[in-house]
């Protein structure tokens, strides 16, 4: 396999004294989408933070295209092509959804590509075109999340880091949204790197996925095998074995294999 | 060193004056009334049971079962990990004439389903949901069964099954037969003799279906008849009870040693919080497995290498301290004030602190046993200034065989017999028993009993050989020496040991059996071998990925190397492969005390194995 586009090799990451990453590696190859799958406080946020260079590591190394970004200021690694959506979306309330998705494209001077890239954004999600002059605190959480996504995308970034895009979002919405990541990834050619709790989504979107728990990965492999894994089938989708009552309260424990 | 005569062996053994242990029982609980027995953490807060309240409680499980019909010698049988309920099964039951059995909460359906039928089992004792789904999966295929009684019926007060009854409402049922049959307990707890049947203790079987082991009043009493022998035990001295109850040694030394000793029982809340538990309770005594000493002793040993180099200094220093002092002591000579001093000095100044750490800083005694134990960590533990002493012995010995002597050691041996007991060792090798220890035989398998205990001698399977002074030294399991194809005897425990003391190495098993050079699979300790990995930016994802780390394959290939240049030269290990998974308790590759099987992992690992005598 050639290099991955992006690598993380042993990454550690402190908040203050606590550890939250503990040792991370892994890979994402170019044009793929991988998941990090994991529970509330596993790191994953942390991961991609990281990476975005939003936090800096206490070790370990970022390679993003054969070059070290650790550590890097969050407007050179967008620059040098990775766009981070943040968990909560983090739009900006006060201005205009279509000033916001100008925000995302900041670092850019092409006119006429910005111009060609918000009528794409308009195209995969129209509801932001017939929206585009209203204030973006006016808009649902799921037109929010649709934002946050477009304002990425306007920087014509080489990989996306999406932090619980479905967070919060209606059944429907969470798979409009995700329906979009992927064709985002296939006719754009964009890397994806997705943190998400709801796994049955996560994994049926990616390629790959890892779990982390506790600031560790446990578990890597592809989704389709992943998808097949006991763990993940009763730790992450919700679906258990009934025993002989019909119901089971106790939980197996868990063996990452 | 045969001092032992027949009469010893027919002697009755009482303790406090009484034969059985329903007596025995009966007789603390009047003696020790208010004062503390045992002690559980209930909600983060550490309650307290008093000895009256222990008496209480066993009297009415016992009374609660002959309610339901329990008749003398049934069995009963409990799945539960340690708690204050599993002693009041167990002393209650023996009280009303039954016989208690332990089953590991780690087994499957189909292993209790096993015990139940072979044990005939008549009253199962579940602790909660999750053990009680497993008898209730298999309750159609045992015919002797009657009742399930569930400790913990948290997620269950749903559920209505007419064999199935809370331990609560077990309490209630026994209080009103009890003053319905004024006198019916007190009648039962005389019916015992000191040679009847007392527990079942099934043993964990490397090779074929576990068997139960019968072990009698006698047997026990003369256990807890010495259960000071190892260090003085006090009235309220501390000790935590993790271990499974239903190996033998953890439940002497939880059930049945603090009836004679009066020490004070602590229920660790799991086994994963053993580690804090101990900081909390600071044990007088302490009685593990050689692979939670091994832990203990790599986590101290990983939180030097992060310390500061100060730090380390200063560790290195106090440690060769101890060391000396330690050596002075194997030796047999009382170190000189000179050192007594320096020994003081270091002690305050940093050895006290790791054995704070560990939560170790009043133990006054330390037991390792029931696996073999690399003697460099004994060394280690003796440097810290603990008094850790290697005990021998086997389920159907009830325990306890030989121990180290406090004023004569040589590591490497597990000490002397046992006072009022015999061992010898046989022509062929094998270490042979003979005391008022020696089991009753095994639980309906007449042809097993015949071939363990011969004339009175209990044939142990372990080979050994015994000094001029008594010391026993154990070299192997008699079915695990390996014969290489060159002819060579080699004994595969002694080179595990030597491999397990390394902190990355949790657990080995060597291979040569008819083959032409040894080779052993390795099970790598997770979290060192990971902080390792850590530390030298070696990247790796899961369990699967850091084993196959070229840095790791290194780092474990080192390993043996250091052990193989101590090691003849037939015996060295050529090659080795890790095993690249993480095996817990529930596995069948694993003893419930985290011992690799190796008959078990021999075939589980053929191809592994072969490919390793295969290739060039």
């Amino acid at each position: 396999m050639a290099d991955p586009l992006l690598a993380v090799a042993n990454l550690e990451t402190y908040y203050g004294p606590i550890m939250a990453i503990r040792g991370v590696s892994f890979g994402v190859p170019e044009r793929s989408v991988v998941a990090i799958l994991g529970a509330n406080g596993a790191g994953k946020s942390t991961i991609l933070k990281t990476v975005s260079g939003v936090m800096d590591p206490q070790k370990g190394t970022v390679t993003f295209a054969g070059r070290e970004i650790q550590g890097m200021d969050p407007d050179k690694v967008t620059r040098l092509g990775i766009s981070h959506v943040p968990e909560g979306r983090e739009v900006f309330p006060f201005l205009s959804v279509r000033d916001n998705l100008l925000m995302g494209a900041f670092t850019r001077r092409d006119a006429g590509g910005v111009a060609e890239d918000l009528e794409l954004v308009y195209s995969y999600f129209p509801i932001l075109g017939s929206r585009a002059e209203q204030r973006a605190g006016s808009l649902s959480g799921g037109e929010q999340q649709m934002l946050a996504i477009s304002r990425a995308l306007m920087a014509r970034p080489r990989m996306m880091l999406l932090d619980e895009p479905s967070l919060g979002l209606s059944p429907r919405l969470v798979k409009e949204i995700f329906a979009i990541i992927v064709r985002i990834n296939r006719e754009r050619g964009v890397t994806v790197l997705l943190v998400e709790q709801n796994a049955h989504m996560a994994l049926h979107v990616a390629d790959y996925g890892y779990v982390l728990e506790v600031g560790r990965i446990v578990m890597e492999d592809t989704c389709a095998r992943l998808l097949e894994k006991e763990d993940i089938k009763e730790f992450y989708l919700g679906m258990k074995e009934t025993s002989v009552r019909g119901t089971r309260r106790w939980k197996r424990k868990k063996t990452w294999r | 060193m045969a001092v032992m005569t027949e009469r010893s062996a027919d002697r009755a053994w009482t303790v406090f004056g009484e034969d059985t242990l329903p007596r025995l029982f009966r007789h603390v609980v009047r003696e020790r009334g208010r004062r503390v027995a045992m002690r559980e953490k209930e909600l983060g807060v550490w309650r307290a049971v008093s000895w009256s309240q222990y008496g209480e409680r066993a009297k009415h499980v016992g009374l609660g079962l002959l309610a339901l019909g329990l008749r003398p010698r049934d069995v009963v049988s409990i799945i539960a990990d340690n708690c204050p309920e599993w002693l009041y099964t167990d002393l209650g039951t023996m009280s009303v004439g039954g016989v208690t059995n332990g089953i590991y909460t780690t087994d499957a359906a189909r292993q209790v389903e096993y015990i139940v039928n072979d044990s005939g089992t008549r009253f199962f004792f579940a602790a909660n949901e999750e053990q009680l789904d497993k008898i209730l999966e298999v309750r159609a295929r045992c015919a002797e069964l009657v009742r399930i009684i569930v400790y913990d019926m948290e997620g269950l007060h749903a559920f209505r099954d007419e064999q199935v009854m809370p331990f609560d409402a077990l309490l209630e049922l026994g209080a009103r037969y009890g003053t319905e049959h004024p006198g019916a307990f007190e009648d039962m707890v005389e019916i015992a003799r000191p040679d009847d049947l007392a527990i079942l203790v099934y043993t964990s079987g490397t090779t074929g279906p576990p068997k139960g082991a019968m072990l009698s009043h006698r047997n026990i009493l003369f256990q807890i008849d010495y259960a000071d022998y190892i260090t003085a035990v006090h009235e309220g001295d501390q000790q935590l009870s993790f271990l499974p109850l239903c190996h033998i040694a953890e439940r002497t030394f939880t059930v049945f040693s603090p009836l004679r000793t009066g020490a004070t029982v602590n229920f660790a809340e799991s086994i994963d919080t053993v580690p804090e538990n101990i900081r909390e309770v600071a044990p007088a005594l302490f009685f593990a497995v050689p692979r939670i000493w091994e832990k203990f002793y790599s986590g101290v040993a990983l939180r030097m290498r992060d310390a500061t180099r100060v730090g380390r200094l200063a560790y290195h220093w106090a440690i060769s301290v101890g060391a000396r002092v330690a050596e002075r002591r194997i030796a047999g000579r009382r170190p000189g004030l000179g050192l007594r001093m320096l020994f003081r000095v270091a002690d305050f100044l940093v050895l006290d602190n790791v054995k704070r750490s560990m939560g170790l800083h009043r133990a006054r005694g330390a037991a390792t046993g029931a696996a073999p134990i690399a003697p460099e960590l004994i060394k280690w533990y003796m440097a810290l200034g603990i008094d850790m002493r290697e005990v021998y012995g086997q389920t159907e010995n009830c325990g306890l065989a030989t121990a180290m002597p406090a004023d004569r050691i040589k590591l490497g041996t597990v000490g002397v017999a046992r006072p009022d007991t015999e061992v010898r060792i046989s022509p062929r090798g094998e270490i042979l028993l003979k005391g008022p220890h020696v089991f009753l035989g095994y639980y309906k398998n007449l042809q097993k009993t015949a071939e363990t205990v011969v004339d009175g001698w209990l044939h142990t399977g372990d080979v050994g050989v015994m000094d001029d002074e008594g010391f026993v030294r154990i070299t192997d399991r008699m079915k695990d020496i390996i014969i290489t194809a060159g002819g060579k005897n080699v004994t595969p425990s002694e080179i595990e040991n030597q491999l397990k003391f390394s902190p990355y190495i949790a657990d080995a098993v060597v291979i040569g059996d008819q083959r032409r050079f040894l080779s052993c699979l390795v099970m790598i300790d997770h979290e060192t071998v990971a902080q390792f990995a850590q530390e030298r930016n070696v990247p790796f994802t899961n369990f699967a990925s850091l084993c196959r780390a070229r840095e790791i394959q290194e780092l474990i290939g080192g390993e043996i190397e250091h052990v193989n240049r101590r090691l003849a030269r037939v015996e060295t290990i050529k090659k080795f492969r890790l095993i690249e998974q993480i095996l817990t308790a529930e596995d069948e590759e694993l003893t419930p005390t985290m011992k690799l099987k190796r008959a078990l992992v021999n075939a589980k690992y053929k191809d592994v194995i072969d490919a390793m005598y295969t290739e060039a």
